[in-house]
């Protein structure tokens, strides 16, 4: 019997509205790191209670403890500033780090939290980083001459933060690389970084990419050297698939049918469809089921529900295809 | 003759300072239903009005009302013209910044002014011209996905004259100079060259007001052939990210402006005027017949709205010194 079909999430979950409130009274210096500490604390216990709930094979400890997903990281480290607020789309701005120096790692970013999410359960849970070329590509540069010189910095400074989790246990490491999508002359770039940040790794390695123009990137996105990528199928209307049958995706792939980005749960036949025409171009075992992105910009009903349903319909392919996780 | 100054695109909506209007804030309210429709159209008024304001303070020449209103820089124009539906959220081509992709689903065409009632507003509050802005016709067929026409051509033309239909609305509003923003065109292949012209001829043709084609992040090189001989009044290139740009100053018609994006809109390390005025020199040097502007590279909302006025007051600093030492 085959195997496969395995659900997972690509990192952030929704911070309940208490938690926001307190980020943001601790952001006025209301309430104290410890504070704010623990409501982390036990919010990531409640998201790891939900997704065992659901039923997901591969969790995470949802990100609550972070605001945008490189700022957190550069807030971290030595050699960035972060700027005010820059709009993204619509009324979603962040704050960009904005590199004034060398930068490095001086103190582990997430191994604590990794420890602490994985103490909650007995499924792995993954441990999330940032690209290093993600990373440079979404900073403003004051320091350096050159993008490659900031990026192959960043990849260092991720790769012991990616060794550290592994030692520290972490079966799955995913290292998100959304930008690479946009600019196809620096995917050689991308690839060098990433390799770095990854190299002997003893974990599986994953990268997430998502909202670009993928004809320009594949079939050679798959040089990317990780064991998995994880991509957005859903909200591309799985125009992804045609790709795959002109060339065959020789990764595992994460692959995403939940839009993170609507309102509307999706029914479990459309996600049920979505997968089963995944099954006509991918073996099941290389096949992870996800949600496009993040889910951070979902209420956390909205994502409750969603992931239900994805977990709903993985079972009834899994069923009907004679397939085990 | 003077260095006319001028931005490229959008602004930043937030507020320079604790407690002014902000639009952010009010879109939040809404969302938790403690704001309504009039609050936003109030926050968004104050913001153009502060944009605004802004620019001229600092003296910006030819200032823009900063697109307050719009998500992105496309589907605020293709919602409102017929022929287009918007579908899922993509990234907008290499920046950090994403706009949700507009499909072709039937025949485009201009029905109703789209942009003309928040220009007019803004008009309202300047003491001088506005440039109005408006996304290029050959990016905004780029951007989206044709669902209806059979014929490239014929969906490239379709957006251009749609888009004429604005442009015209724009100057019976009053719209002396009207600004495309052509991010494509820096993408752009020679072997595009048809399809460029196809969208790029009807906003151009028998227009009063001025136009500007601005192209942020890339040259126009490959195509530039193809399109220099269409009645536009100026070229915007950006010259920072793409310094291969300098290469088509000569190739410019005489009696034409070219818009020298010379403050990177992309990162926040500041200029230093006297070497912006330098490069505007060096411009000049190369041309005697052409009209000059100087501008950012590409819109200033890809920054923090503090970097961004520090980016204007460099910008008017270094026009007043290039037209300082160079007349």
């Amino acid at each position: 019997m085959p195997r496969g079909l395995w659900t997972t999430t690509v990192g952030s979950f929704p911070k309940p509205p208490h938690l926001e409130k307190a980020r943001n009274q601790f952001a006025r210096g209301e309430i104290s790191s410890d504070q704010l500490r623990q409501l982390e604390h036990d919010a990531t216990i409640e998201v790891i209670r939900w997704q065992e709930e659901i039923g997901l094979d591969i969790l995470v400890d949802g990100e609550l403890y972070r605001g945008d997903m490189t700022t957190y990281f550069a807030e971290l480290m030595d050699g960035f500033e972060i700027s005010n607020p820059v709009r993204s789309y619509g009324n979603r701005y962040y704050r960009k780090p904005v590199a004034t120096g060398r930068v490095r790692r001086t103190k582990p970013w997430t191994v604590e939290w990794w420890k602490f999410a994985q103490s909650q359960t007995k499924k792995p849970i993954k441990g999330m980083l940032t690209g290093p070329y993600t990373m440079m590509d979404w900073s403003f540069n004051e320091h350096y001459s050159s993008r490659e010189a900031l990026a192959m910095d960043l990849a260092e400074a991720i790769r012991e933060e990616a060794m550290e989790l592994a030692e520290a246990g972490a079966q799955f490491i995913q290292v998100d690389e959304p930008a690479v999508s946009v600019r196809p002359e620096e995917l050689k770039l991308a690839v060098r970084a990433l390799g770095r940040a990854v190299e002997g790794v003893k974990a599986k390695t994953i990268t997430h990419i998502c909202y670009g123009d993928f004809d320009l990137i594949y079939p050679a996105l798959l040089d990317l050297p990780v064991d998995m990528i994880d991509l957005e199928m859903a909200n591309s209307r799985y125009d992804l698939l045609d790709r795959f049958k002109q060339h065959r995706f020789t990764k595992e792939i994460g692959y995403g049918v939940l839009d993170v980005h609507s309102h509307r749960i999706e029914t479990k036949e459309e996600i049920k469809q979505g997968i089963l025409r995944g099954l006509e171009h991918l073996k099941p075992e290389q096949m992870y089921i996800d949600p496009d992105c993040g889910l951070k910009t979902r209420t956390v009903e909205e994502a409750r529900e969603k992931l239900a349903v994805m977990v709903a319909a993985v079972r009834e392919v899994r069923e009907e295809r004679g397939i085990t996780a | 003759m003077k260095l006319e100054t001028t931005l490229s695109g959008s602004f930043p909506k937030l507020p320079l300072t604790p407690g002014a209007p902000n639009v952010r804030v009010i879109r939040n309210r809404m969302d938790q239903g403690k704001a309504t429709e009039k609050d936003l159209r109030d926050a968004s008024r104050e913001t153009t009005r502060r944009i605004v304001s802004l620019q001229e303070s600092a003296g910006v020449d030819l200032p823009v009302d900063g697109n307050v209103t719009w998500d992105d820089a496309q589907t605020a124009v293709a919602r409102g013209l017929q022929g287009f539906t918007i579908a899922g959220l993509i990234r907008y081509l290499d920046t950090n910044t994403y706009y949700r992709q507009p499909e072709i689903t039937g025949d485009v065409k201009w029905t109703k002014p789209v942009t003309v009632e928040d220009f007019k507003a803004a008009q309202g509050m300047a003491h001088r011209p506005l440039k109005a802005v408006l996304p290029g016709p050959y990016s905004l067929y780029r951007f989206s996905r044709d669902r209806h026409y059979k014929d490239p051509m014929e969906a490239a033309a379709a957006v251009g004259e749609a888009l004429a239909g604005e442009a015209k609305a724009l100057e019976d509003a009053g719209a002396t100079w009207i600004h495309f923003e052509e991010p494509w065109l820096g993408r752009a292949t020679a072997a595009d060259a048809a399809l460029v012209r196809a969208a790029l001829a009807p906003v151009l043709r028998g227009r009063k007001a001025k136009t500007t084609i601005h192209v942020p992040f890339r040259s126009p090189h490959a195509v530039f052939a193809a399109i220099k001989d269409l009645p536009w009044t100026a070229i915007g290139l950006d010259l920072v990210e793409a310094p291969e740009a300098w290469d088509l100053i000569p190739e410019v018609p005489a009696g034409r402006t070219v818009a020298l994006g010379l403050v990177d809109a992309r990162n926040t390390r500041l200029e230093d005027p006297a070497h912006v005025a330098q490069e505007v020199h060096r411009a000049r040097s190369m041309r005697s017949d052409l009209s000059w502007q100087l501008c950012p590279t590409a819109s200033l909302e890809y920054l923090p709205v503090d970097r961004a006025a520090m980016k204007v007051a460099r910008l008017t600093e270094a026009a007043r010194l290039a037209s300082a030492n160079g007349g």
